[in-house]
Order: C-alpha cells, then structure tokens, then sequence
C-alpha cells in the first residue's frame, strides 16, 4: 500500500475506472440525444420515424429562410427582452422596498415568493380566467374603471396575446430577482449608507453611488440567468396561446413543438432545435465569461 | 471647531435604556473617549451625536446650533466607523472625494482636498488602489482622510483602532494622537479598549449601563476612581477591592509593596499575605494571594517590578504594605468613592 502521496503508475487508471459511471451516464443523457438531434437535422425525417433520406443541410437552409423561422426568431427576443426587463425592474424594485425596515417585513417577503413556488399549469389556469373576455376579472376591472369600454379578448388577438403571455411570464418570475437582489442588498454594510448618511448624500445618491455599484454585477448576472431561462420556456406559452393567434406567440421552441409534433417535420424541428442550442450556447459563453471575471475579482 | 454640549440626553429602546440622562460637555479641541464595557450605551450616545439615532429625551449642541434633531448631514460632523465603512467600489481617492462630490464640489478644488488630507496621513501613494489591495491601517488612515476633507467641527471616531493588529494598533494610536494636536480638532472617541482611552483621551468618560460612572482626566480616573465599577474597570490588573467592616478599601496593585520596600517610612499600612501564585511577565511579577485578618482573607494581586529584589515563595506568607495616602475607600453599600486620602478614615468607618 502506498502510504506516500506521490502518484503511483496504477493512480492513474483508478482515477478513470472511478470516474466512467458518471461519464457514462453524462455520455448517454447528453451526447447521445445532441449527436441524435443533429443526425435527425441532416435527414428528412417524419413522424413515428428514426431516420430518413440524408439531405445535407436543407433543413437549416429551409429554417434560415422561411418567415415562420424568422417571425419565431423575433417572438423570441420580444418575449426575452420584454419579460426579462420587466422582471428586472419589478425585482428590483420590490427588493429595494423589502429591503426596508417596515411591520410585518417577514409575512411581505414570504407573500411576494409565491408566484414562484405556484406549479406553472395551476398559474396558467388561474391567469387564463382571469384573461377571459366574459368571465375574467381583467377586463370586469378594466371596465369598472372606465379604461376600456369593450371587454378585450386577451389571448386571442395578435395585438396582446404576447403583452399577455409576458405578464404571466413576468408574474410568476420576477419573485427571482427579487430573491437574488434582496440577498446582496443585505450584503451591503448598513455603515456604508451612515457614512454617506454623514457625508450629506441624498437619498438617490445613495442608490446611485452605493447600492447600484453593489449590486451591479449580481444584477447583470440574475438578468442574463433569467434571458437564458426564458429563451428556452416552453410551458407557459404553450399552456396559454399554443403559439398563436396566427403564430403571434410562437418563439423558437413552440416552433419545435409544432414542427415535430403538429407537423410531423422531425428534420426541420431539429434544425430549428439546433439553432435555438447554438443561441444558447452564445448566451451561455457570456454567462460564464462574467462569472470567471467576477470570481478573478473576488 | 466647535463646543459640544450633550444636554440630559437619553435613548431608549422599547423598555430598554440604552442612554440614561447623560450630560457632558466637550471642550473646542478636545479629545474626549467614550470607555465603557460593551453594552454601557457609549456607541448610541455617540450615534446621537452624529445624528443616526434620535435621543429620547434631552438635547446636543454643536457650537452655538441646538442639533438634537438636524439631519447628519447638517451638523458638520464627521465620522470614522469601526469598519471604516470605505466604498469598495471606489478607489481610495473616490473614497476620499466621496463627500466633496455629493456636495457638488468639481475640478481642481477636489482634487487639491483629497491630496491634501491624503498627505496629512500619508497615503498619497495609494490614491489609485481600491480597498480591498490596502492593508487595515491604510483603510482606517483613508476613513480618517475621507472625515478630513469637509472641514467638521466634530470628529466622531467608533472604536476606529479595533480590527488593527496590537502592534499596528500602538503606532496607529500614536499617529491618531499626533495628528488630532496639529489638525487641533474636536473629537469624541468611542472605545472599550481602556489602554487607548487613556492614551488618547484629554478626558476619559467612564460609561456603564447607560450611565456615566466618572468624567475626568486619565490621571484622575485611575488615582481616583469615583465608584467601585471604574476602580475595576481601569487598570491591569484591577484595583484589589477589600471588604472591610463599615467600608470597602481598595489598592492598586503596584501600591502593595514588600515592606522592605518602604524601609524607614512612616504612614504604612501593613497587611500579610498568604502567596498562592507568582506570574513573570517580565518587566513585572504579578503576586496573587489572600490577606491575614484584619483584611478577611480578601483575595488580592500584588503587582511588582522585576528590578525589586524580594524573598516571596509560593505557598508561603510574605508581608506586604501601603501607604496610607494611597487607599482608596469606597461606601460599601452605593459603592461610591469616599473622599480621599485616608487619615479621617476612623471617623468615616465609625458611623457605618
């Protein structure tokens, strides 16, 4: 027995037998559904089937020119930049506010938490009375207040089904942001805000020159965390809209969904399947690239 | 400069008092430490100064201004926290700016200020450098630049010597010293560290529960102590307090001498001990034991210097004496100081 740490000659090997049980099973959850996907891209391939003609890069050449691509494409980043900005303004503004000494800040802080912890299907249902023409608090509110005078059909019309998807999506995310935001506002050393107190800077100064470069980089991080996640929800849009009225509310992924399962397109699905990863994956380098610089600054 | 007077000032936390009528004037350009145990209300009163807690009751003026409820800002008072509460963000210079640029000061007249505080504490070469790549003294000297910069009446200082290592701390309090004599500034200074408080302090306000037990200089507080509570709060080790029938005496350590010491002298008193233990600490031998009757069997600490040759074995009796002049003697009862020296002591003894 080796009783030095040196490495011995046989460390080597234990090391990897040690290790393929997990290798394996990454191997079988990760590369072999990509390989698979991206080998579906390169056919023509129907529904209920493995494999079809190969066709080369046709799939991705249909993708990157037929406008229900190009309209996802576009549904997508309104859905990520209009659910994701709201969010962040919501969230910090909410956590600036429980960061505050008030009666009964505990009970606020567990309240606010709720919609997250809500299961998505059960916010939707909730969220798709509420939005209905005839029996939805929505437009009964609206309309007692005078600021509508026909009741609005929320998720059937293009002009607002995707407002109405981004504020259920903003609805049940937001508590988030407010969860990461409220950790590094407390991180803040109350000195901090005494001394300026004492230096006679006023209230917005003190945001602007102490809370926000403290909690700049966790904001960024949260912001980007969340356009990753939102990019690639599925659940909310579809429970709602399905994708329409007239593919208003299709962003990338619904376009999968429909492509493979609604019309049978394995091939192009997967194409556009790949891309979306492609984009991800970019979001994902920035996501990881910040981190590293935030640690190095540590 | 300016004349602080903290009028009747207390503060209370729902039915905790925290400050409990504490009046106390600070002298233009002087340096006043708040000492106290942690608890006794000295960072609160501190904090009322600076305007961060309302008092309860009472008033505090700064100069000619009745400030109690000024906004901090509006006091022109400056403060260094315990933590020197620096920008992280910011660079030393920015951090030293800081209060310049929210009064809306721009150009060369920052600049000129931040230069100039920075030189009276010798960080000019750190100017570039954020906080976290300075050591803890440099921080605290930044805190004390960034408090320069306004030109304040009043310094606040809380406990600013306590997250720096023993020996920086020695130098630190050296510097803070020499420094508050050529800026000539007011301060009040907040510590439990009673070595700083004395160093430090033009006046020493002894703080506990709330109350102030004594104010007076640093001799005065040490050679007489008001109360039983600053006889044992001041001095390592403390006064060796003695239950005495109708009165409590007390006696410096380094009072209770061999008798040998004293030779020919006159006015002793002469107490024997039975020596338990002897700790060299180098400069100083420190003599525990129990004194003979009429002493009660009191448990005392004999503090000697090493120069002092003396035959004192653990185990063994030993004699020991005081001068009469330097007894304290305190009611037994309130614990207060009766007024010193001794020799009436028979009169006073005989009522109790």
């Amino acid at each position: 027995m080796a009783e030095t740490h040196t490495v011995q000659p046989g460390d080597r090997a234990i090391a990897y037998l040690t290790l393929t049980p997990s290798a394996a099973v990454l191997l079988l959850l990760v590369a072999v559904p990509t390989i698979t996907v991206i080998g579906i891209s390169l056919q023509d391939v129907g529904f209920g089937e493995m494999s079809g003609p190969w066709i080369g890069l046709e799939n991705f050449a249909w993708a990157l020119t037929s406008r229900t691509f190009w309209t996802a494409l576009k549904n997508t980043f309104v859905w990520v930049f209009g659910s994701v900005s709201l969010e962040m303004m919501l969230g910090l503004g909410l956590a600036l506010l429980l960061n505050r000494t008030f009666a009964l800040r505990g009970v606020a802080r567990a309240i606010i938490l709720a919609p997250y912890l809500i299961p998505t299907v059960v916010a939707v249902l909730v969220w798709r009375y509420m939005f209905h023409d005839i029996v939805g608090i929505l437009n009964y509110m609206l309309m007692s207040v005078g600021l509508i005078s026909k009741p609005m059909v929320w998720l059937a019309s293009t002009s607002t089904a995707m407002l109405s998807v981004i504020i259920v999506g903003v609805w049940k995310f937001f508590p988030f942001v407010v969860i990461a935001l409220l950790g590094i506002l407390q991180s803040i050393p109350q000195e901090q805000y005494e001394a300026a107190e004492i230096d006679g800077a006023s209230a917005f100064q003190q945001f602007w020159r102490i809370t926000l470069p403290h909690i700049l980089p966790v904001f960024l991080l949260t912001a980007l965390l969340r356009t990753i996640w939102t990019f690639h929800k599925f659940e909310i849009i579809y429970l709602l809209t399905g994708g329409g009225p007239l593919d208003s509310t299709t962003t990338l992924p619904i376009l999968v969904y429909i492509k493979g399962f609604a019309d049978f397109e394995l091939g192009r699905a997967a194409a556009i399947a790949l891309i979306t990863f492609f984009i991800l994956v970019v979001l994902l380098a920035v996501y990881f690239g910040f981190m590293k610089r935030a640690e190095a600054r540590q | 400069m300016a004349r602080v007077e903290i009028r009747n000032v207390g503060k209370i936390f729902g039915n905790y008092k925290a400050v409990d009528d504490v009046s106390l004037t600070i002298e233009d350009g002087e340096f006043v430490v708040l000492l106290g145990p942690s608890g006794c209300g000295k960072s609160t009163l501190l904090r009322m100064v600076a305007g961060l807690e309302l008092p309860t009751f009472g008033d505090i003026v700064i100069g000619e201004t009745v400030a109690t409820r000024l906004r901090p800002k509006d006091r022109n008072i400056a403060m260094v926290f315990q933590n020197y509460a620096l920008y992280p963000h910011l660079t030393l210079y920015e951090n030293i700016a800081f209060p310049l640029r929210v009064a809306g000061r721009r150009g060369d007249e920052v600049d000129k200020k931040v230069r100039w505080a920075a030189g009276l504490v010798g960080i000019e070469h750190l100017l570039a450098r954020k906080p976290r790549q300075t050591s803890g003294g440099e921080r605290q000297r930044t805190a004390l630049a960034r408090s320069l910069v306004r030109d304040p009446a009043l310094f606040l200082l809380d406990e600013p010597l306590s997250n720096l290592d023993a020996k920086l701390r020695h130098s630190a309090r050296d510097e803070l010293r020499t420094f508050q004599e050529r800026v000539g500034m007011t301060a009040l200074y907040v510590t439990h560290d009673q070595v700083e408080a004395m160093g430090l302090g033009d006046r020493v306000v002894v703080m506990q529960g709330g109350r102030v037990r004594q104010v007076g200089t640093p001799e005065e507080i040490y050679l007489y102590p008001a109360d039983t509570f600053v006889a044992t709060f001041i001095g390592t080790p403390p006064m060796n307090l003695i239950d005495m029938p109708g009165e409590v005496l007390g006696v410096r350590p380094e009072n209770l001498m061999p008798v040998s010491f004293f030779g020919q002298e006159s006015g002793l008193r002469r107490m024997t001990m039975l020596v338990s233990r002897i700790e060299f600490l180098g400069s100083d031998k420190l003599i525990y034991g129990a004194l003979d009757d009429p002493f009660g069997q009191a448990k005392v600490i004999a503090r000697l210097p090493s120069s002092v040759p003396a035959d004192i074995r653990e185990g063994e009796r030993a004699h020991f004496a005081v001068r009469e002049h330097e007894l304290r003697s305190f009611d037994p009862q309130t614990g207060l100081a009766r007024p010193a020296p001794i020799p009436q002591r028979a009169s006073v003894a005989s009522h109790g």
